[in-house]
C-alpha cells in the first residue's frame, strides 16, 4: 500500500486529505508544520507527499528546496490558495512535481497523486506506442489505429488522446486534462473539457465495442486501463 | 497661501541659475571694459608722446636764432593754459617759455614723463625733453588731466555696468523664481489636500505643458490608480456582500432544514454541494483577479502572435459552439507580433469567446477575429445573442460587475471583470460595443500612451 506524507497545517483540510486518500487506498502519515513534515521525509521514505504552499515554521517551497538538496527524489504534490501562473512556476522550480489550487475537490488530489505516482514508477524510456485495447496510437507517426482502422485525428485531439493514453486508468480531472493538453492553468469553464472528450469519443468508439472513456460524476474522465 | 521666504527663493532652481549668468556676464563685461580702459589708455599716451615729439622737432629745427620766436609763437597759437613750451640753458637756468623750473627727472631722450602741478603751470603734466644743438635744452609739454578724465570716464562705466548687471541679474533671479515657486506652492496645497483624504482632487495644470505639468500630469494618472483601485476594493466588498451572501444563506437555510428533518434527502445535498460550488467559483474567480491586478506587470511579456492566440481560441472552443447549437467562425489574416503575456491575452480572449456562446444560445452565431484598426491590431469577439444595454456596458467594464443576464448563467459570472483585468495589465483598450444585434467586444492591442 503506497504510503503517503501529508504536510498540511489548517486540521480540517488535513483530515480531509486523510480520508480521500485512505479511501483511495493510501496509508497516511501527517505533519502540521514545515520543519516536522521535512524531518519526517527525511528520516523516512514516502512514496509520496503532499505539501502545502504556506505553513507555519517552515514555507512549503522551503521544504521541498530542502528535500531535493538532500537528494529525495519523492514526489511532491504542492497545494496552495494561490493559483497565479508565477506561483505554480515557483512552486514547481523549487521541485514540486504537481501544483494543486485551493479549493480542490478531493477526487482531484487522489487523480493527481495517482497520475504522479505512475510517472515516478514508469521507466524513462521513450515509449514509441502506446496501446489500450485495440487502439494503438502510433507515436512517432502520430497516427491512432483502431482494429488496423485509421482514425482521422485533428491536432488537438490527437494531443489529448496522447494524454489520456498515457494516463489510461487514472481518473483525470477536467483542469488536470485542461493542464496537460492546452497548457493554460485557468478555470476552463464548466463544459468546455466534456465537448473536447466527447468528441473524441466519437471518434475512437467503435460501435459494438466497449467505450474507451468512461465518465465518473463530478470528477472527470477514465481511460480504460491497458 | 503663505509668504514666500527669501530662502526658499534661494533654493530655487531658477534663481540659482540666474544669479550664476548674471555673475558670468558681469564678468565679461568688466573684463571687456577694463581691456577697453587699457588699451584706449595707451592708445591716448602713446598719441601724446608722438604730438609732442612732432612739435619738439618742428622747434628744433629752427635757425638757432629763432628759437625763442618760435616758442613765443606756439604759445600764442596753442594756448598756454593747457601747453607747454619752455627753453632752459645747458645748466637748467630759465631761458624762455611757460615753465620756469626744470623738472629733474626729464630727460632729454625724448621720453615723456608725468609731473604734477607747479607755481608756472599748475596741473598734472606730460613732458619730453630735447637738447638742441646748442647744448639749451627743449621742453614741450601737455596738460594731463584731459587722459586722466577720459579714463576716469571709463573706469566709472565700468563699474556701474558691473554693479547694475549684477543688481538686474539678483533681480530677474528672484522674478523668474517666484512664478515657479508660485505654483509649486498651489500643487503642495492641493497635494496636502489628496493626502488629507480628498482623492477627488486633482493637481491644477496651466496651459503651459511645462515640466511642472508633465509632473502634474503624471502624479494625476497616479491618483487615477489609486482612486480607481479604492473603489474597487469598496467593489469587492460590496460584491461580497451582495453577491457571496445570498447562496450562503440559502446554504444555511437549507442546512437548517436537513437538521430539522429526520431523513436526508439526496435531492437537497446536491443542491447544497451546486450552491458551495456557485461561492467557491465567485472566490476562485475574485482571486484570479487580484492575482492578476498584483502581478508584477511586463513579467511574462514576451513577443506574441495574436493570430496565433484567435487561432488557439477558435481551435479551443470550436467544438463548444457546435454542441451548443451556435455557427462559429474565426478569421485571422497573418501574424500580428506584439509585446505582451501571451496566457493572459489567451484567458482573456477565451472568456469573451466562453461570454459570447454562452449568451448567444442555440442557433446564434459567434465569431472571432484579428483585424487592424487605426489603433493597433484589435481581437473582435462578436456575437448576436442579446447583447448588453447601452446603460450597463460602462459598468460591465467596472470590476466586479454582474448584469442582470448574468444571474442566470452559471459560472463566476466574473469573466468580463478578469478580462478587463487583464486588458488593463497590458495598457490595451476594452470596448464593448453594439452589434445590432448582439455584442461586440474588441481589444485594442496598443498600449495606450501616457498622456496628459
Amino acid at each position: 500500500m503506497p504510503n503517503i506524507l501529508v504536510i498540511e497545517d489548517d486540521p480540517e483540510t488535513s483530515a480531509q486529505i486523510v480520508s480521500c486518500l485512505t479511501d483511495g487506498g493510501f496509508q497516511v502519515e501527517t505533519a502540521h508544520d514545515g520543519e516536522i513534515g521535512l524531518a519526517r521525509a527525511l528520516e523516512r521514505r514516502f512514496e509520496a507527499i503532499t505539501l502545502d504552499r504556506m505553513l507555519p515554521g517552515r514555507d512549503g517551497l522551503d521544504v521541498v528546496r530542502a528535500l531535493r538538496d538532500a537528494d529525495v527524489d519523492v514526489p511532491v504534490l504542492m497545494i496552495s490558495a494561490l493559483g497565479d501562473v508565477d506561483e505554480r512556476v515557483s512552486g514547481l522550480r523549487a521541485g514540486g512535481d504537481d501544483y494543486l489550487t485551493k479549493p480542490f475537490a478531493p477526487t482531484e488530489l487522489v487523480a493527481r497523486l495517482e497520475v504522479l505516482l505512475r510517472r515516478h514508477r514508469r521507466s524513462a524510456a521513450p515509449e514509441l506506442m502506446l496501446q489500450v485495447a485495440d487502439l494503438v496510437l502510433d507515436l512517432v507517426k502520430h497516427e491512432a489505429r483502431r482494429g488496423g482502422r485509421v482514425i482521422e485525428l485533428l491536432p488537438t485531439e490527437y494531443k489529448l488522446l496522447e494524454f489520456m493514453m498515457r494516463n489510461a486508468g487514472q481518473t483525470l480531472s477536467r483542469r488536470m486534462i485542461f493542464e496537460g493538453v492546452w497548457e493554460y492553468y485557468f478555470d476552463p469553464g464548466t463544459n468546455l473539457i466534456e465537448v473536447h472528450v466527447g468528441r473524441l469519443r466519437k471518434k475512437i468508439d467503435t460501435p459494438g465495442a466497449p467505450p474507451l472513456i468512461k465518465t465518473e460524476r463530478g470528477q472527470g474522465y477514465v481511460f480504460l486501463a491497458p | 497661501m503663505s509668504s514666500l521666504r527669501l530662502e526658499q527663493v534661494w533654493r530655487t532652481t531658477t534663481f540659482r541659475l540666474t544669479l550664476l549668468y548674471g555673475l558670468v556676464f558681469a564678468l565679461g563685461v568688466v573684463g571687456l571694459l577694463g581691456l577697453v580702459y587699457v588699451q584706449s589708455t595707451v592708445y591716448l599716451t602713446r598719441r601724446t608722446d608722438r604730438i609732442l615729439k612732432t612739435e619738439a622737432n618742428a622747434i628744433a629745427h629752427a635757425a638757432p636764432g629763432q628759437i625763442q620766436a618760435s616758442i613765443d609763437e606756439a604759445l600764442a597759437l596753442n594756448g598756454a593754459q593747457s601747453n607747454i613750451y619752455a627753453l632752459f640753458k645747458p645748466d637748467g637756468t630759465w631761458i624762455a617759455g611757460n615753465l620756469r623750473t626744470y623738472p629733474p627727472t626729464l630727460k632729454q631722450n625724448g621720453r615723456s614723463i608725468e609731473t604734477g602741478p607747479t607755481p608756472s603751470f599748475p596741473a598734472n603734466a606730460t613732458l619730453i625733453g630735447r637738447a638742441l644743438p646748442s647744448g639749451e635744452r627743449l621742453v614741450v609739454g601737455r596738460d594731463a588731466d584731459q587722459v586722466a578724465e577720459i579714463r576716469a570716464i571709463i573706469l566709472w562705466a565700468l563699474i556701474w555696468s558691473g554693479l547694475t548687471i549684477m543688481v538686474a541679474g539678483f533681480g530677474s533671479g528672484l522674478a523668474l523664481s517666484i512664478r515657479p515657486l508660485q505654483r509649486l506652492r498651489i500643487l503642495q496645497t492641493a497635494g496636502q489636500d489628496i493626502a488629507g483624504g480628498n482623492l477627488k482632487r486633482r493637481m491644477p495644470i496651466s496651459q503651459r505643458h511645462d515640466e511642472l505639468d508633465m509632473f502634474a500630469a503624471t502624479v494625476n494618472l497616479m491618483l487615477e490608480e489609486v482612486e480607481r483601485l479604492m473603489s474597487e476594493v469598496k467593489g469587492v466588498t460590496e460584491t461580497i456582500a451582495h453577491d457571496l451572501r445570498t447562496p450562503l444563506t440559502r446554504v444555511r437555510a437549507q442546512l437548517h432544514r436537513l437538521q430539522e428533518s429526520a431523513q436526508p434527502n439526496p435531492g437537497d445535498l446536491a443542491q447544497i454541494t451546486a450552491e458551495i460550488d456557485v461561492v467557491l467559483d465567485r472566490f476562485r474567480a475574485l482571486l484570479r483577479i487580484s492575482e492578476i491586478e498584483a502581478r508584477d506587470r511586463r513579467a511574462g511579456f514576451l513577443p506574441t502572435d495574436l493570430a496565433a492566440i484567435v487561432e488557439q481560441a477558435a481551435d479551443l472552443y470550436q467544438p463548444l459552439a457546435e454542441v451548443s447549437g451556435v455557427q462559429f467562425s474565426v478569421s485571422s489574416n497573418g501574424p500580428a507580433i506584439i509585446e505582451a503575456d501571451p496566457k493572459l491575452l489567451f484567458e482573456a480572449v477565451s472568456n469573451l469567446v466562453d461570454n459570447a456562446i454562452k449568451f448567444t444560445g442555440e442557433g446564434g452565431a459567434v465569431s472571432v477575429s484579428l483585424r487592424y484598426g487605426g489603433g493597433g491590431p484589435q481581437i473582435v469577439v462578436q456575437d448576436n445573442g442579446p447583447g448588453v444595454p447601452q446603460a450597463e456596458r460602462g459598468a460591465v467594464l467596472q470590476q466586479f460587475f454582474r448584469g442582470d443576464r448574468d444571474r442566470s448563467i452559471v459560472g463566476s459570472g466574473l469573466g468580463l471583470s478578469i478580462v478587463t483585468a487583464i486588458v488593463r495589465l497590458h495598457r490595451f483598450q476594452l470596448m464593448l460595443e453594439d452589434a445590432e444585434p448582439g455584442l461586440r467586444a474588441v481589444i485594442e492591442c496598443r498600449p495606450a500612451a501616457l498622456t496628459y
